[in-house]
């Protein structure tokens, strides 16, 4: 029986969206969002098509509520597919998103995935309050975290270039769910980058991992695609690898990171772009000169505070049985089935204080075209 | 263009083919038009109709050019009215006085649209990718921003970073369409040339109202001179929805050789081409000319050292982003103000770059409290300066206590009940 109660402006944000550590997320916006909109979903016998429309036209019918949002709509340039399985939004890269290499940066990547799945909850209806959970999971203090993410970019773009995402998000197994992502050049139509992250139930008192129970399943699985869509759909693919830790001595590191003002969520937590920036301040800079991220994967582990200092380390990977080809000394990892301007390293993010692991992560380097 | 094919299936089409295609040509993908029957609007999913208005071609200098054929209507209905008078055209001649309603009605039309009566729709669709456009007889620049979830603060409204980085994509895509941007950057090509570059030296910020996540600012731009050698570039940044002015800006630039470092006067050349986009307006915001004291580690009550810029603090040329200057300044801003109270009003002067190898720390002290006659604001002086000693950024920032606004906000009752 599909439910939704939206007397405790609930959402169900967090099963659906990339957000901050620990599910914290934006303002209200409720007050933009009629309670109504939620309302005419409460019918059990909608198939899912439906549901949404029915959810939209709630909305539009108000004709207050339709007009404060559908100006930030038309500029957010974002809708549901015609299916509304999947969500899709155009961005522009602005200047400020653009780093040493004159293209966006991972971290502006990553920062406008998460943008378009809190955009895709709130366009099928549900605000995006604090924690974005389901009455049940409110009930027993349950809130969604981030797992692991991994973002793929083929091309990065450049300043005013369009880049058009669309987002999804299904079932993982009996624990979790995942949030999936393809970006595409608008002026060309080519693919430049795929993402996928996985999510698990948190309770947010105890801190420890929750099975998904089948009535908080049902509640968002039906903005979900009944088939699996996978944006890895080839076998063995990346997004599916172990990270080893890396284990001391690591070959290069920066210590005492420390949070800013502004990587801090509502809930003081460290936001999980901020930590894709801390991975990289360990990098060589002889790589990060001469080459460009291509892939990297991240799990977390732990979460970091205000007041916590980090070390970051980076290390090489080496490849399964691979030796390690090195000119002087260096020890960087080539693998013997890549292309040989490619380079792999492992990762870990730790506590300073106690060595308690935060994050340990996985990239690949690219050499830059000039 | 699926949902129109499957809802062509529930309406029946009378109309051949040929036309149906042609009249969709006319009103863009996404018509709702099959066949001259009007589709049932809550039909159509949504994002159909968002889709179509995202691929309006962007015009981005456009302004909509009115035409009237009244003067075509006129001399057609002149050339035609010679037919023999019966005594049927004794009555008064139906057609003029058409044309006449015609006329009337055409020119109240053009009127209308030239009125800003409904200033933001037209503006959305010109400028569907927010790339913004030049209005106000070519000196404004105007852009819309929708505030992203990312640039909210821990207190659920924008950062003054996100306004920051706003003025600054604004100010650059000013310069982008206005031609003047030789490079990159900033300089126009006579600039170039000479190895000159625009330096900021001084900015004032003035906040009356944080957007919040989801609103959309519009920012608008233009530039003024500064002196005899200088320009200074204001910002009005107001609600797209209401109007309402949430933030006003002022910064002043030199002119600086990059390879020697040294002030420059503006050179002839470079005045032909920036002096035609001089607004020459008064500053949009009052001057605070009341000096910046340095503080150093004997009068600054808080000091956060070891602050390091991070590959993404970087711009193209490896320098760190202007706008990162004020997260840093924040820094050591003491905690219970800035949980308590917002920024109201700061203001900068830039005195040195720093790079990816630069050590810095943020040094504050709270100069003011409860003044200018107002109750509960507090002022704090700041450096920013690199820990062997040179200045990097000197500030003066006033703060007000949240919900010191809150008029504003009673209409933003959250919808919980019970």
């Amino acid at each position: 029986m599909l439910k939704f109660s939206y007397c405790n402006a609930t959402d169900l944000n967090q099963a659906l969206v990339q957000c901050r550590f620990a599910g914290s997320f934006g303002p209200l916006s409720s007050r933009r969002r009629s309670p109504r909109a939620v309302v005419s979903c409460s019918r059990s016998n909608l198939t899912p098509i439906q549901a949404v429309l029915s959810c939209q036209q709630q909305v539009r019918s108000d004709p207050v509520e339709s007009e404060l949002g559908s100006l930030a709509d038309r500029l957010r340039l974002g809708g549901l597919t015609e299916d509304g399985l999947s969500y899709k939004e155009k961005f522009i890269i602005r200047c400020y998103e653009v780093g040493i290499n004159k293209t966006a940066t991972i971290e502006t990547i990553a920062n406008l995935l998460q943008e378009v799945g809190g955009n895709h909850a709130q366009n099928v209806g549900f605000s995006r309050d604090g924690f974005a959970t389901s009455p049940t999971m409110r009930k027993l203090h349950l809130i969604w975290v981030t797992a692991r993410m991994h973002i793929e970019v083929y091309k990065y773009p450049a300043w005013s270039d369009v880049i058009e995402i669309e987002t999804w998000c299904q079932n993982e197994g009996r624990i979790g769910t995942r949030r999936d992502w393809i970006l595409k050049d608008v002026a060309t139509g080519e693919v430049i980058g795929r993402a996928t992250s996985k999510w698990v139930m948190m309770n947010e008192d105890t801190r420890r991992l929750q099975k998904v129970s089948d009535d908080v399943k049902e509640e968002y699985l039906v903005f979900c695609p009944r088939e699996p869509r996978l944006a890895f759909p080839e076998e063995n693919n990346k997004s599916l690898k172990k990270i080893s830790k890396l284990e001391d001595p690591v070959q290069y590191s920066r210590l005492g990171l420390m949070p800013r003002r502004a990587d801090l969520d509502m809930n003081q937590h460290v936001n999980n772009v901020t930590y894709i920036g801390w991975v990289l301040e360990s990098m060589p800079e002889e790589i990060i000169d001469t080459h460009e991220l291509q892939t990297i994967t991240l799990d977390y582990r732990r979460e970091c505070q205000r007041d916590d200092v980090v070390d970051s380390l980076t290390g090489p990977e080496l490849a399964e049985g691979s030796e390690i080809h090195g000119t002087n000394g260096s020890a960087t990892a080539i693998t013997r089935e890549d292309d040989l301007d490619c380079h792999q390293f492992l990762h870990l993010l730790r506590l300073s204080s106690d060595g308690q692991e935060i994050n340990r992560g996985r990239t690949e380097w690219r050499k830059k075209r000039t | 263009m699926v949902a129109t094919a499957a809802t062509s299936s529930f309406f029946p089409i009378t109309s051949s083919p040929d036309s149906i295609d042609s009249k969709n040509k006319k009103l863009g993908n996404g018509s709702t038009n099959l066949g001259g029957i009007k589709l049932n609007p809550s039909a159509s999913s949504g994002s159909l109709q968002v889709m179509a208005n995202a691929q309006a071609p962007p015009k981005i200098n456009g302004t909509t050019v009115v035409m009237t054929p009244v003067e075509g209507f006129m001399s057609e209905d002149a050339a035609s009215s010679t037919p023999p008078r019966t005594f049927i055209n004794q009555l008064p001649d139906w057609s003029m006085l058409l044309a006449a309603i015609t006329t009337i009605f055409l020119a109240a039309e053009k009127q209308w649209m030239m009125l800003d009566w409904k200033p933001r729709r037209p503006d959305m669709l010109i400028d569907p990718f927010g790339i913004g456009r030049i209005v106000q007889d070519g000196l404004v620049f105007r852009q819309n921003f929708s505030i992203r979830s990312y640039e909210i603060g821990a207190d659920r409204t924008a950062s003054i970073e996100t306004l920051m980085n706003h003025l600054q994509e604004t100010a650059i895509n000013h310069c982008k369409s206005a031609g003047l941007l030789g490079d990159g950057f900033g300089a126009t090509p006579g600039m170039c040339k000479k190895n000159l570059i625009w330096v900021v030296t001084r900015m004032q910020v003035v906040v009356d109202r944080y957007p919040t996540w989801g609103d959309v600012v519009q920012v608008d731009t233009w530039v003024s001179a500064s002196g005899k050698n200088g320009m200074r570039r204001d910002w009005l940044v107001s609600n797209s929805k209401t109007g309402e002015i949430l933030t006003r800006a002022s910064s002043v630039w030199v002119m600086m050789n990059k390879l020697t470092r040294r002030l420059s006067k503006i050179p002839e050349e470079v005045r032909g081409e920036i002096e035609p986009h001089f607004m020459n307006s008064d500053p949009v915001v009052a001057e605070d000319d009341r000096k910046l004291v340095k503080l150093d580690d004997s009068t600054a009550q808080y000091v956060r050292k070891g602050l390091t810029p991070r590959w993404n603090d970087l711009d193209v040329n490896q320098h760190v982003n202007n706008v990162k200057y004020v997260g840093w300044i924040l820094e050591s801003t003491p905690l219970g103000i800035v949980e308590s109270h917002e920024l109201c009003s700061m203001t900068l002067e830039y005195r040195r770059e720093c790079g990816r190898d630069s050590v810095l720390q943020s040094l504050t002290a709270v100069s003011g409290v409860g003044n200018l006659g107002n109750m509960g604001e507090i002022e704090c002086q700041h450096l920013l300066q690199l820990e062997e000693g040179s200045e990097i950024v000197r500030g003066r920032t006033q703060w007000r206590p949240k919900n010191a606004k809150s008029f504003g906000k009673m209409d933003q009752v959250p919808a919980q009940s019970a």
